[in-house]
């Protein structure tokens, strides 16, 4: 999940937080700190995170843009300028874009934003912001909450004692709420210092940095792996199971977003003894294969190697939605037996064949031909298709009736008596103007179809039972 | 982990979560449909199937347009609103299809073998068009709605599976439903008392389920009435959006012409109740009918609706109206955005990067342009779908294709994408070993392939399939070394018939005569003096003598068989079998060797420099050094051969102390691996043996084996137990 560090460079961020008279800091140089360590942090153990920096006061800058390279953020970090007054809506409206530019609206995005709680004063100012929320054109909506999902961590470089004095702390929990309500505030702890920055840092780095770990099990084979992204948990219905699913990390693989990448850790062994993911990933390339994990009760995902270019590829995590059956075209997951069970190979000695796909008990409407005349085009369609046939009999006899027991089902289905009398008119006409040529068989089996048919229409359930089909009049011309 | 095939699982990844609620008032559907004399009045919109060609059409009195009345008008639309349904949510969107006249009657029940078009086909044929001759007093649709207040009430099968499932907390399973009420109503009136006789039976049968298990109270109907009339009257009821009657109950009044305008206006419906969007695929090429245009294409559109999430990435980010695509169509009332057909590259099995699959319905299931889109669909063929621009390169957004016999709209990543330039897995641990058993473990895996089994089908085991697979999985991994040079059993040819049968769960008797046959064999290649594919890299010489890789290879084959010697007596019989054959007695000789050795060796290294006691003390140091060295060995492997894997004879972990390789003896040698030889040998002599390598085998030392012995069963190959 890439994330937006937002970054407070007005003209309150310089004011200096003094300690015992011994040093002398100035907010920013502590916003500026935490950052760094958060930074340093993602670069060893989050380092395929996506971090983009954007300085606001009363306008906005993208100061670097969406990377994995932390070094050019830290770089940035060191080049602040100040600026003028904070107008925090701006801002938002700036990530908005970015985000948006970048990842499209359905990305999921972090957003860290970092200020000393002083937020602007007079138009423009957060207070202005969230008091004229409801007083908007479509064209000037406030920006949040954001059309992608959002967690939103606001970082105060002040205590909350501070921010409660004035209307500070209100209009943060406002705009936590507004943005959706997934995130949370952070304030400062005892005096401005840079331990004590250091501690608000970490623990957002303990919410929201820390790597996943893992065991992926295969029978007796394992291995410790990294998931990246971290996976989050899921509502899969807010009503019949409110509690949000998450991955069991001691069961097997993990995670919750559309796919993960995982890594084996490099903390856990040592560097060159074989890895169970290596060997795995190895053979699921080479033999065009993917692997089911099963992630919790009921949760699964797929293994698969994945590769951005010809050298590198990695193995690949997919997680499906949570359910016993995430994939109609596998079945139920809990009913997928080993094949040596069976008592041939359903995928045939030389892999000619497979089980798959499950195909689905009932058939799709377009998989089955059904009779739809909603369309006048429909039914004159079926009509002429029936008289096409007629003209051809007795070499379409098959198809001439086959036509004609589909609108008779129809018909009864809908009530429409009216057609079949119609249609048995059209029948009994088709057979006056049979030409002298014709074959004898063709006028029996129409005025035996047209009887039917109108037989039919009385709704008489001796004739007019759906299950029921006109079949070809016997008759028999060789002698 | 189990192995399904690849072919089965063609996209990337899938993230459907559905927005709905899973009973919310969309799980019930209760169609109630007039059956009363004045439905079968004609609805005036006359259709002309006799189409005349011109050439037939002389002398020919073309036959009289039919017309349908309101009760075929209704049940054709209603028809098609439970076929969008059904197609795109087969399971668990439920229909109750209830006819009312003088009576009601209940076409199909909740149960889901009863949701098919097919079925209420049947039925409605059973019913009939109404008779006009019947009394009309007699006739009312509210029998039909206090029916199905009724049937509301009544639990289906998801919601009876979801209580016993949640046990203590069943009431967070809701009873809430929909109720479509197609009718000819008289007035405003009328509607209204309607609504108030729906409102007191709701709160009648709430009192009755309160004291029944196999009933539940409603939380929630929503009741849909759609007045029908024929063409070219005026309508006597005033449409109304939706209100709300009670907590319970809310209602909307749709008036609408019977015909076309009735279709339109029930495919609106199901769209709204169901979350769905229209998608039109626009320049599909197709071979033109008409003979007199043959072999010539023109192009169609075709319009699919599917759950409107395909569409989330125009919603959200507000280009939905504006979009270039996006057309109104008819009265005005429909939305869809249009998308661009890409024809197909032939032989291209990309895997696209998917975030949804969405399944879909033709609006016009049976026009020729749907079926041709469906067919080509079905028969294995994928579509990309591109985003028609202004300006700007091509966007892909979308892709149709089938799983199954199902078709789906896949939304496929058109942004950049956050799994960009993932690191390779050669640059995480394990990366760089070359000589992972690839192959091997490939065809374990086809072994290890999974199968849809019949649900009614039942394992005296009382597992599921799911869970034999992973019982499975677990026999086959008891002892699978990772990588070549790590095993010598899994190289050789001889040991294959064995290997493939200790995994079964059960033998039988021919099973435990093949395993007896492929050790006398092996027997009878030791007796040969046969080589063995033993790996000699890492070992500074030829590598093990003949002897010892045999030793070697009967204490690898004796782990593996010990591993499955629990499982029954037959499994047991062949560790016997390797036990009474093998060649010597493993861990006594084994240490009475090594002490004889010992000696040996310290009484030349003190007379000369020769290269093979250099290769002795070499391999001491490397003892001294601890559990560690195994790290700097394999250094050394890498260091040989860095990328391509390891010829099936290079064997770093298996090399021993016993190596006597006697055309060395005369080679030439380094001073610096005389001194460091030199040196550690000396060192080696400073302190006493660790028990574990005392005592150990091949230099490995089985560690944890307390656990063994409690856990009955032995996971690990000897020294790999380690970690």
């Amino acid at each position: 999940m890439p994330t937006v560090v937002l970054m407070d460079v007005s003209l309150s961020m310089t004011r200096p937080v003094s300690l015992d008279g011994i040093e002398e800091f100035q907010r920013k140089n502590l916003a500026v700190h935490g950052l760094n360590m958060l930074f340093e942090h993602m670069a060893s153990n989050y380092r395929l995170e996506f971090t983009s920096l954007m300085a606001f006061s009363s306008l906005w800058e993208l100061l670097v843009p969406f990377t994995r390279d932390y070094n050019a953020l830290q770089e940035a970090l060191s080049n602040l300028e100040d600026y003028d007054k904070t107008c925090v809506e701006a801002a938002l409206n700036g990530v908005s874009n970015v985000v948006q530019q970048e990842w499209g609206s359905a990305c999921p995005c972090q957003v860290v934003l970092v200020t000393d709680g002083s937020l602007g004063i007079g138009k423009g100012s957060l207070r202005h912001s969230l008091q004229t929320l409801k007083q908007r054109g479509d064209d000037k909506k406030f920006p949040l909450p954001f059309p992608f999902p959002t967690k939103l961590f606001i970082m105060c470089i002040a205590n909350a004692e501070e921010l409660q004095m004035t209307d500070a702390m209100d209009n943060l929990e406002e705009l936590l709420c507004l943005s959706g309500g997934d995130g949370q505030i952070f304030t400062m702890e005892g005096p401005l210092c840079m331990k004590s920055v250091q501690t608000m840092f970490g623990k957002l780095i303990d919410l929201v940095y820390s790597p996943f770990h893992a065991v992926l099990h295969c029978g007796n084979l394992s291995s410790d792996v990294q998931v990246f992204p971290r996976p989050e948990p899921v509502v899969m219905d807010e009503e019949v199971e409110p509690m949000p699913r998450t991955v069991n990390v001691d069961e097997v693989g993990t995670g919750t977003t559309d796919e993960l990448e995982e890594e084996p850790s490099a903390s856990q062994m040592a560097g060159k003894s074989p890895n169970f993911c290596v060997l795995l990933h190895g053979s699921l390339k080479v033999e065009g294969m993917v692997a089911l994990v099963q992630l919790g009760p009921e949760w699964y995902g797929m293994l698969y190697s994945q590769a951005d270019s010809k050298k590198k590829s990695n193995l690949m995590m997919s997680l499906f939605d949570p359910g016993p059956e995430p994939l109609p075209w596998l079945g139920k997951i809990s009913h997928l037996g080993p094949i040596s069970e069976a008592a041939d190979n359903p995928y045939g000695e030389d892999d000619s064949k497979s089980p798959f796909p499950v195909q689905p008990q009932v058939k799709r409407s377009y998989a089955q031909n059904v009779t739809v005349w909603i369309k006048a085009s429909g039914l004159q369609t079926d009509v002429q298709k029936i008289l096409r046939n007629a003209r051809k009999l007795p070499d379409k006899t098959q198809t001439f009736y086959k036509e004609l027991n589909r609108l008779r089902k129809a018909a009864l289905a809908f009530g429409f008596w009216e057609l079949l009398k119609g249609v048995a008119d059209l029948l009994e006409r088709e057979c006056t103007m049979l030409p002298d040529s014709a074959h004898p068989d063709a006028a029996f089996q129409l005025s035996h179809a047209a009887q039917q048919l109108k037989l039919a229409s009385t709704g008489d359930s001796q004739y007019a039972a759906f299950d029921h089909n006109i079949v070809p009049m016997h008759t028999d011309f060789s002698s | 982990m189990l192995f399904p095939d690849r072919e089965a699982l063609p996209s990337q990844g899938f993230h459907q979560i559905c927005k709905m609620k899973m009973f919310s008032v969309a799980h019930k559907t209760v169609f109630v449909v007039d059956h009363c004399p004045y439905m079968a009045e004609s609805s005036r919109q006359q259709v002309e199937c006799d189409v005349l060609t011109k050439s037939r059409a002389q002398g020919v009195i073309p036959l009289a347009p039919v017309s349908k009345s309101l009760w075929t008008c209704a049940v054709e639309c209603s028809m098609e609103y439970c076929r969008i349904l059904y197609d795109v949510y087969p399971k668990d969107k439920l229909v109750n299809y209830i006819v009312s006249d003088s009576e009601f009657h209940i076409l199909n029940s909740w149960r889901r073998e009863d949701q098919s078009t097919h079925e209420l086909m049947s039925a409605l044929a059973a019913v009939g068009p109404p008779n006009p001759r019947e009394d009309p007093e007699c006739c009312s649709i509210l029998h039909g709605l206090v029916a199905a207040v009724e049937s509301l009430c009544k639990i289906t099968e998801l919601q009876h599976e979801k209580r016993i499932a949640l046990m203590d907390t069943a009431d967070r399973v809701a009873n809430r439903g929909r109720i479509i009420c197609l009718t000819n109503a008289k007035s405003d009136t009328h509607v209204r008392m309607l609504e108030d006789c729906i409102q007191e039976t709701i709160i009648e049968q709430n009192k009755l389920a309160a004291g029944s298990d196999r009933l539940m109270a409603i939380q929630q109907c929503e009741l849909v009435l759609v007045h029908i009339y024929p063409q070219g009257e005026d309508t006597l009821v005033s449409d109304r959006p939706k209100k709300e009657i009670s907590p319970l109950l809310t209602s909307e009044v749709h008036s609408v012409r019977a015909g076309r305008h009735l279709a339109t206006k029930l495919n609106i419906l199901v769209q709204q109740h169901f979350d769905l969007a229209s998608t039109t695929i626009t320049n599909i090429p197709m071979k033109v009918k008409e003979e007199q245009h043959a072999n010539t294409s023109a192009n169609y559109d075709v319009e699919l609706l599917h759950h409107r999430d395909a569409h989330l990435e125009f919603f959200k980010s507000g280009e939905y109206l504006h979009m270039a695509g996006t057309s109104t169509r008819e009265n005005g009332l429909k939305e869809t955005v249009t998308l661009k057909w890409c024809t197909p590259r032939t032989n291209s099995i990309e895997l696209h990067y998917c975030t949804g699959a969405y399944r879909i319905s033709p609006t016009d299931v049976n026009s020729r342009p749907s079926s041709c889109l469906t067919n080509f669909l079905l028969n294995g063929r994928s579509v990309l779908l591109e985003q028609p621009r202004k300006s700007g390169s091509k966007v892909i957004s979308h892709m149709l294709s089938s799983h199954g016999g199902e078709i789906f709209l896949h939304v496929l990543n058109s942004n950049r994408s956050t799994l960009e330039d993932p690191p390779s897995i050669s640059e995480g641990c394990g990366g760089r070993v070359t000589d992972y058993r690839i192959t091997d473990f490939g065809e374990f895996m086809r072994e290890n392939r999974l199968t849809p089994v019949s649900e009614s089908s039942h394992d005296p085991s009382g597992k599921l399939p799911a869970e034999r697979a992973k019982a499975q999985l677990e026999r086959h991994t008891r002892y699978w070394p990772m990588i070549i040079s790590q095993t010598t059993i899994f190289n050789m040819q001889a040991v294959v018939p064995l290997a493939n049968l200790i995994v079964k769960e059960t033998l039988t008797d021919e099973d435990v005569l093949t395993c007896q046959k492929t050790v006398y064999n092996l027997v009878d290649m030791e007796r040969k003096n046969d080589p063995l594919p033993i790996s000699t890299v890492g070992s500074r010489g030829k590598g093990p003598k003949r002897d010892e890789q045999y030793r070697i290879m009967w204490n690898e084959l004796e782990t593996l068989v010990k591993t499955h010697a629990g499982a029954t007596d037959r499994h047991q019989r062949v560790l016997d079998c390797i036990i009474a054959c093998r060649s010597k007695p493993p861990e006594e000789e084994d240490r009475k060797k090594r002490g004889r050795k010992r000696e040996e060796r310290e009484d030349r290294t003190e007379k000369n420099g020769s290269k093979e006691t250099d290769d002795k003390s070499w391999q001491d140091s490397e003892r001294s050094v601890g559990l560690m060295d195994k790290d700097e060995q394999e250094s050394e492997v890498i260091k040989d051969s860095p990328d391509s894997p390891e010829p099936l004879n290079k064997k770093p972990r298996l090399t021993s102390e016993e190596i006597q390789p006697p055309e060395r003896t005369k080679g030439p040698v380094s001073l610096l691996t005389m001194w460091s030889n030199r040196i550690t040998a000396v060192n080696s002599r400073k302190h006493q043996e660790f028990f574990g390598r005392a005592s150990s085998v091949n230099s490995k030392f089985e560690l944890y084996q307390h656990l063994k012995d409690e856990n009955g069963m032995d996971v690990h190959e000897n020294g790999k137990a380690t970690r």
